[in-house]
């Protein structure tokens, strides 16, 4: 299998659609690594329908579902709007990524949430930390630049940056910096001198009493000279200037390729271009998202099981595969001892992923989350019962169960002789399925390869 | 056991770093790898903090008896010569540290006077804060010292947690890291793998796929795996072991400090705990009133505890990896006010205790009349003691930390 | 061990007509009745019935009427033991279930599992491998675990009079709790004790100040105690449980006796009323005493211990809290949890929280009352000053007179609001201070305040005697549980379906049911104290069976 090892892919066919052949069938394997990458994992009904539809009508419905998203958003939107705390926040959105009709949409809000990483502790206030999240939500497949314009003036972000006040004489520089070092340039590409004068472009605008203010006798009016242009720059016309840097769009879509593709190696130049290129045109998230997606490289070995699953598709992951809704203000606490306390990513830089979610004490942690989501009794209940789902599809014996349940988790990435490796029977009585089905669950959960995507 | 935990890693990563060498890999990875040169040296010290939540105050706790401003100043809350545990002729522990005392005299005690910084805030908060990210110039810092140190020394093969904070209340802001993934425990049981569904022991690790040799990802996983079996299993054994006979008195902090001793002796790659005292926020140091009965308790508390854990690292022989320092927000006023407490002040003394300190004084008593606003004036950078723990005793780079090369003291034998 | 000696009479408390209407109009009743399982389970009691030859509420008569004893023993081993008044009636109803276990069995071609085997005299049967029970003359005794049953019948045959019954203890204890109860539970403490999650309930109390002072003597009398008896009475509708240990209550010397009275005719006082209330609590409590020990009591110097002193030394302007302050107090305590009513000119929130206050009893009310007062407002502006250092409204104080009272409250203005009916969480709150007669009064809202001020004035114009012997007195009024309860429907909906992953409807069904079943209940009274040196309690339940 083709790897980082050899010379690296014709960008043009890295980025042409992917076509079934003999060498590379639309199969079981592929059709989890889809639904593991462009949603949080897929039970057993939606691989089968994969499989049935072949890839480009599969990413056809992940991109457009079926079904009344809007209405769907806009319930769940009164349910997080009638509560008063981050903590129930955290819950909804959880429960939310659970039962979506959409979960392509959820997947990218959670990027970006993470891209524009804003700590709900130091914005103190839920209702703020909503809306934020609402704008995440809009724009998770929409505009980039509709995103980035809402984000220079979304409250939570300001007040998380400090930059809740910026004045003539004494301009902030918290929120150019944020804006250009981490959400689009990057260091590399942006000098002091650049955030400086962009900074003086976003005086006058003052956060008080939870409400964006404009007070014009603090704007500097003087000219500005922001990374080669010159001219009297005021806030629109930063993320416009910003907007026009070829180094955006790259940085961008370095950023997702390392969401969706691979996060193993660094592409080169020639890979991103293409996209680079076009992402800068019209920042269409959803069209680069497409692209990716419907890829060559996107479904061949180099991108297959090269992510490290975060700690919410870790947990969701198992919750979809069995069919049910679990306790969520239980989950979003342990997700929070995983590393991933949702609302609050520990810096603007947001959660590092890949290797940095897993250490010694990670693993630990993530497996007793697996043991307490399938124990059956305890905070989660018994809702995740893997017997009765493998029953519901069709298996009547324990190794019919067996072979059932690797099939849902892994998608075949095992190798055949581990098949026969697991523990047949664990000093269970016969007729305990419904237990022995659990033990044989979290057996799989806790392989290596469950916790990569 | 001769075995130790790092022969083990060395054995276990042997085979994985020679595949991952032997094949031509991405720049990426070896440059991943060399920049574990943040870390100076190959040591496995240990440093335990313990916080001390409210702004403890020093005057009373090492007590300048003898000084007549001192009894001038404090009326009604003056602890008397004749009750303090007497260290020299002008100083003496409170006289419910006792065992603090003791610990002086073997050694294993130092106290570091008028530490604090300049331009010191005097509101809970935001010197707690200053205490945490060690930068009281950037109000906006997202990281804590600690964090920042465990972020500095991380790389592409790091398997271990460096650091833990061993407590019940939320996670104090020194250990935020920017990517590090630090927890929160209350007992070593939070770090050892429960058993499957159904059973009452863990399972056994069952034998899993071949090594990926192209998928680096598979075998950090299957490597991290393999040491969180190893280690639940070591502290395990350490939490059942008859070993197990130290005497710890029955206080919350106590508690928690036979955790961390634990975990020690359970060896698995942890080197730095945090644990707080008086309950995090205002903090039950912060005595504006009724001070005399409630700092005793606490002090007592504070003593007892620490020297229980000393003894219990002594009697295992460990005192030598390991060096625990407290510190506070700040220290108190001179003067009493009138509800038999004290106000907010600056400096205040930092406590060292460990097998490797190299004197029991360290500085001059801060001076009682020549003060910064009622409160003592400090003479010692708090960042010196942390650029000082980070250089010499855990061997990290304290300049990445802190931004700046900080003068070390010269309080450690090392 | 629980014993029912008159299971009759409970099964007539719980079948007779009454009852029988409640159930079946019950939501849940009526959801379980239309399934068709429902319908086979009707079937198979007929059955029975035609088997019997008598109508199941005779028959479980019969079959139980001589009594019923449920023994819980160590290593998990549970027995039953069901006295008949019938032998007969006895006989044929357990050979028609070992038919059905038999014919089970062999449906699932496991023919071993219903055994049966000769012990000293007696037949012991085992229907599925796991349970053993046998018939000695009118008395089935069965246990979960087949070394129960032998255990219980080698007792049998070593002495004639086996059973726990005849210790004397045992008799004892029974005395205590009635001799007329329907029926009787029997717990042997010091083992419970053992157990870590019970020993943790004893840390809590421990480490925080206010479990100490709620659970005063509780723990200590459990502490102290080898057992704890249980009875039941039944009278109309109303349930009666009678609790008592036999440890010594806590002595005059020991940390808990600040919740001990002082003189045989001292206690808590008999409960205020006020309209619209959910509960209302009395308690005997010397706060003074309670904080002189406090480092007996609970250790553990926390934040939030200190943060209190320090609060209590600015407001009381350096008073000392225990000598000074609350020396003043007496130990007749009340609490008082009522409904709120809102006014739509000032605005309704969106959680409706009910209005709670406290009132004690001050030993020099004239001198104390301006110290009070002042504290209050100290409070009151350090609140403002906090709030305004974030940016937030603060409260606005006033003082009004209401009956002879002059009482001052505190509240946030709405007139800054255009949509007055969803307002946030802390327009609940509008703390009120008042001082009628030689009572203090400290409200979360004023309207419970005002409410306070007739019911003491009521109180004092006939002297109220206190409850001699007791210390501890709740009292709930479920009605207005239900109320509130109702009010809040959509946040607990909400509430539940996060917090245990249900869909709208299961959540909804949830809610409702527990709305039902509080609504059952028509007032419910617990009360603790002392009694002969022994520590007693009692629980009262009113059902509401319209």
């Amino acid at each position: 299998m083709a790897g980082q090892t050899e010379k690296p892919p014709d960008p043009r066919w890295a980025w042409a659609a992917y076509e079934p052949d003999a060498d590379r069938p639309w199969n079981l394997a592929r059709a989890g690594h889809l639904y593991r990458r462009a949603a949080f994992g897929a039970n057993w009904d939606q691989l089968q329908q994969a499989l049935a539809d072949g890839p480009q009508r599969t990413i056809d419905m992940l991109l457009q579902p079926q079904g009344d998203i809007a209405g769907f958003n806009r319930t769940y939107d009164e349910y997080e709007a009638a509560t008063g705390s981050v903590d129930q926040l955290r819950a909804w959105w959880l429960r939310r990524m659970i039962q979506t009709p959409h979960p392509l949409q959820e997947k990218m809000t959670l990027f970006w949430h993470s891209h524009f990483a804003t700590n709900a502790e130091k914005v103190k206030n839920a209702r703020l930390m909503q809306q934020h999240v609402r704008l995440l939500r809009s724009q998770a497949l929409g505009s980039f630049q509709v995103l980035l314009e809402g984000i220079s003036q979304d409250l939570a972000v300001l007040i998380w940056l400090g930059a809740e006040a910026s004045r003539k004489a004494q301009p902030n520089e918290n929120l150019a910096r944020a804006l250009m070092e981490t959400f689009t340039l990057g260091p590399d590409h942006c000098t002091e001198d650049d955030i400086r004068d962009a900074s003086r472009a976003f005086t006058g605008w003052f956060v008080l009493r939870n409400k964006l203010r404009y007070i014009s006798r603090e704007h500097d009016e003087n000219e500005k000279q922001i990374l080669g242009r010159k001219g009297n720059f005021a806030r629109d016309d930063v993320t416009r200037i910003i907007l026009e840097q070829p180094a955006t769009s790259r940085r961008l879509v370095r950023k997702l390729y390392r969401w969706l593709i691979s996060e193993t190696g660094q592409p080169g130049e020639a890979l991103i271009s293409p996209l680079a290129e076009s992402f800068g045109t019209d920042y269409d998230v959803q069209k680069l998202v497409e692209t990716m997606l419907r890829s060559n490289l996107f479904f061949s070995a180099a991108a297959y099981r090269r992510r490290i699953k975060s700690p919410a598709e870790f947990a969701i992951g198992i919750v979809e595969a069995l069919e049910e809704t679990v306790s969520t203000t239980q989950l979003a606490n342990d997700l929070a001892n995983l590393g991933q306390n949702l609302y609050n990513p520990p810096t603007v830089k947001g959660w590092a992923g890949g290797q940095h979610w897993i250490n010694s004490t990670a693993i630990v942690a993530r497996q007793n989350l697996a043991s307490a989501l399938l124990r059956g009794s305890g905070p989660y209940g018994n809702k995740l019962n893997p017997w009765a789902v493998a029953q519901r599809h069709g298996c009547a014996t324990p190794e019919d169960a067996r072979r059932f349940l690797l099939d849902l988790f892994l998608q075949g990435s095992i190798d055949p002789d581990v098949y026969d490796a697991l523990p047949k029977t664990a000093r269970r009585q016969d007729d305990d399925l419904g237990g022995r089905a659990r033990y044989l669950a979290q057996a799989i959960v806790t392989f290596p390869e469950f916790h990569l995507a | 056991m001769s075995y130790t935990r790092r022969d083990f890693l060395k054995a276990a990563l042997g085979a994985s770093t020679m595949l991952s060498l032997a094949s031509p890999a991405p720049n990426i990875l070896l440059r991943a790898a060399s920049t574990g040169a943040a870390r100076r040296d190959e040591r496995d010290t240990v440093l335990v903090v313990v916080q001390l939540s409210g702004g403890n105050d020093g005057l009373n706790t090492v007590v300048p008896y003898a000084d007549d401003e001192y009894a001038r100043n404090r009326p009604t809350l003056r602890l008397q010569p004749k009750d303090v545990h007497k260290i020299n002729s002008y100083l003496g522990f409170h006289p419910r540290m006792e065992a603090f005392s003791r610990l002086y005299k073997e050694g294993h005690l130092s106290i570091l006077h008028g530490v604090g910084y300049p331009n010191s805030d005097r509101s809970h908060d935001v010197a707690m804060r200053h205490w945490h990210t060690a930068k009281p110039e950037d109000p906006d810092c997202q990281t804590g010292w600690l964090g920042q140190a465990a972020d500095s020394v991380w790389h592409t093969n790091q398997k271990d947690t460096p650091a833990v904070f061993v407590g019940p209340i939320v996670q104090p802001f020194g250990l935020r890291a920017e990517h590090v993934i630090i927890p929160s425990i209350q007992s070593p049981d939070d770090l050892t793998i429960d058993p499957a569904p159904g059973e009452s022991q863990p399972r056994q690790a069952v034998e899993l796929s071949r090594a990926d040799r192209d998928n680096p990802l598979l075998n950090h996983l299957r490597d991290c795996t393999a040491i969180a079996r190893a280690n639940s299993r070591r502290i395990e054994a350490v939490a059942g072991a008859s070993a197990n006979k130290a005497e710890y008195p029955a206080f919350r902090l106590a508690e928690t400090l036979h955790t961390v001793a634990r975990l020690i002796r359970a060896d698995v790659g942890i080197r730095i705990f945090f644990t707080e005292l008086g309950g995090g926020g205002i903090g039950g140091f912060d005595n504006h009133a009724n001070q005399l009965g409630n700092h005793c308790s606490l002090l007592h508390h504070l003593s007892e505890s620490i020297a229980a854990f000393i003894n219990d690292l002594k009697r295992d022989k460990a005192l030598n990896r390991v060096l625990l320092m407290t510190f506070s927000e700040f220290g108190r006023t001179v003067k009493e006010n009138g509800r038999h407490g004290t106000g907010h002040g600056a400096a205040a003394p930092v406590f060292l205790a460990g097998g490797k300190l190299k004197s029991g004084l360290v500085g001059s008593h801060p001076s009682l009349t020549d003060l910064d606003n009622g409160a003592m004036k400090f003479h010692t950078d708090f960042r010196r003691v942390y650029a000082t723990v980070l250089d010499r005793w855990l061997g990290f780079d304290s300049r990445i930390v802190l931004d700046k090369q900080f003068e070390l003291l010269d309080i450690l034998n090392v | 061990m629980l014993e029912v000696s008159r299971p009759k009479e409970l099964i007539e408390a719980f079948t007779n007509d009454k009852a029988t209407a409640a159930i079946t109009a019950l939501p849940l009743y009526k959801q379980q009745a239309s399934k068709p399982q429902f319908n086979e389970f009707l079937n198979i009691i007929s059955f029975i019935e035609t088997t019997l030859g008598t109508d199941w509420r005779t028959g479980l008569g019969k079959l139980t009427g001589a009594g019923i004893t449920l023994a819980v023993c160590p290593e998990d081993t549970v027995l039953l033991i069901i006295d008949a008044e019938d032998d007969q009636m006895l006989e044929r109803f357990h050979e028609f279930f070992f038919n059905i276990a038999r014919s089970e069995a062999e449906k699932k071609g496991k023919y071993n599992i219903v055994a049966s085997k000769e012990y000293d005299g007696v037949t012991a049967w085992t229907f599925d491998g796991k349970e053993a029970h046998t018939i000695i003359g009118k008395r089935l005794v069965l246990s979960n675990r087949p070394e129960g049953l032998k255990a219980v019948l080698q007792r049998r045959s070593q002495a004639k009079n086996e059973s726990l019954a005849a210790n004397a203890t045992y008799q004892a204890a029974k005395r205590t709790v009635g001799p007329d109860a329907i029926a009787n539970a029997f717990v042997n403490l010091k083992p419970l004790i053992g157990l870590p999650q019970v020993a943790q309930l004893f840390e809590q109390q421990h480490e925080n100040p206010l479990a100490a002072l709620a659970f005063a003597g509780i723990f200590e009398a459990a502490r102290n105690s080898n057992w704890l008896a249980l009875g039941l009475h039944i009278e109309d509708s109303t349930l009666s449980f009678r609790a008592s240990v036999d440890g010594k209550t806590a002595t005059q010397t020991s940390s808990a006796a600040f919740a001990l009275p002082k003189k045989p005719d001292e206690g808590a006082l008999p409960n205020l009323t006020v309209p619209r209330q959910i509960a209302a609590l009395s308690l005997y409590r010397d706060l003074h005493q309670f904080y002189a020990a406090k480092d007996d009591l609970f250790p553990e110097r926390t934040s939030g211990l200190i943060f209190f002193e320090n609060m209590m030394g600015i407001f009381f302007s350096g008073r000392d809290l225990t000598e000074e302050v609350l020396a003043e107090t007496e130990p007749e305590i009340r609490l008082v949890m009522a409904e709120q009513q809102y006014d739509p000119a000032i605005g309704t929130t969106q959680i409706k929280l009910p209005a709670f206050a406290v009132i004690l009893r001050l030993d020099h009310p004239e001198q104390f009352n301006e110290v009070a007062e002042e504290a209050w407002q100290k409070a009151l502006g350090l609140i403002n000053f906090t709030r305004g250092q974030q940016a937030l409204q603060g409260l606005i104080i006033d003082r009004y007179v209401h009956a002879g009272t002059k009482y001052s409250m505190a509240y946030f203005s709405t007139s800054g609001i255009d949509s007055k009916n969803n307002l946030e969480l802390r327009f609940n709150i509008r703390p009120a201070l008042a001082m009628p007669g030689e009572y203090l009064i400290l409200s979360s809202t004023d309207g419970l305040a005002r409410d306070l001020i007739n019911s003491l004035n009521q109180e004092m114009e006939h002297k109220v005697k206190p409850l001699a012997g007791s210390n501890s007195l709740v009292e709930i009024g479920t009605a207005q549980l239900t109320s509130i309860l109702k009010a809040n429907r959509d946040t607990l909906v909400r509430g539940d379906m996060v917090k245990k992953g249900r869909t709208q409807e299961e959540a909804e069904a949830g809610i409702d049911m527990l709305i039902t079943v509080v609504r059952l209940v028509d007032r419910a009274k617990l009360s603790l104290g002392t009694h002969e040196g022994l520590t007693r309690g009692r629980l009262e339940i009113k059902l509401n069976l319209q």
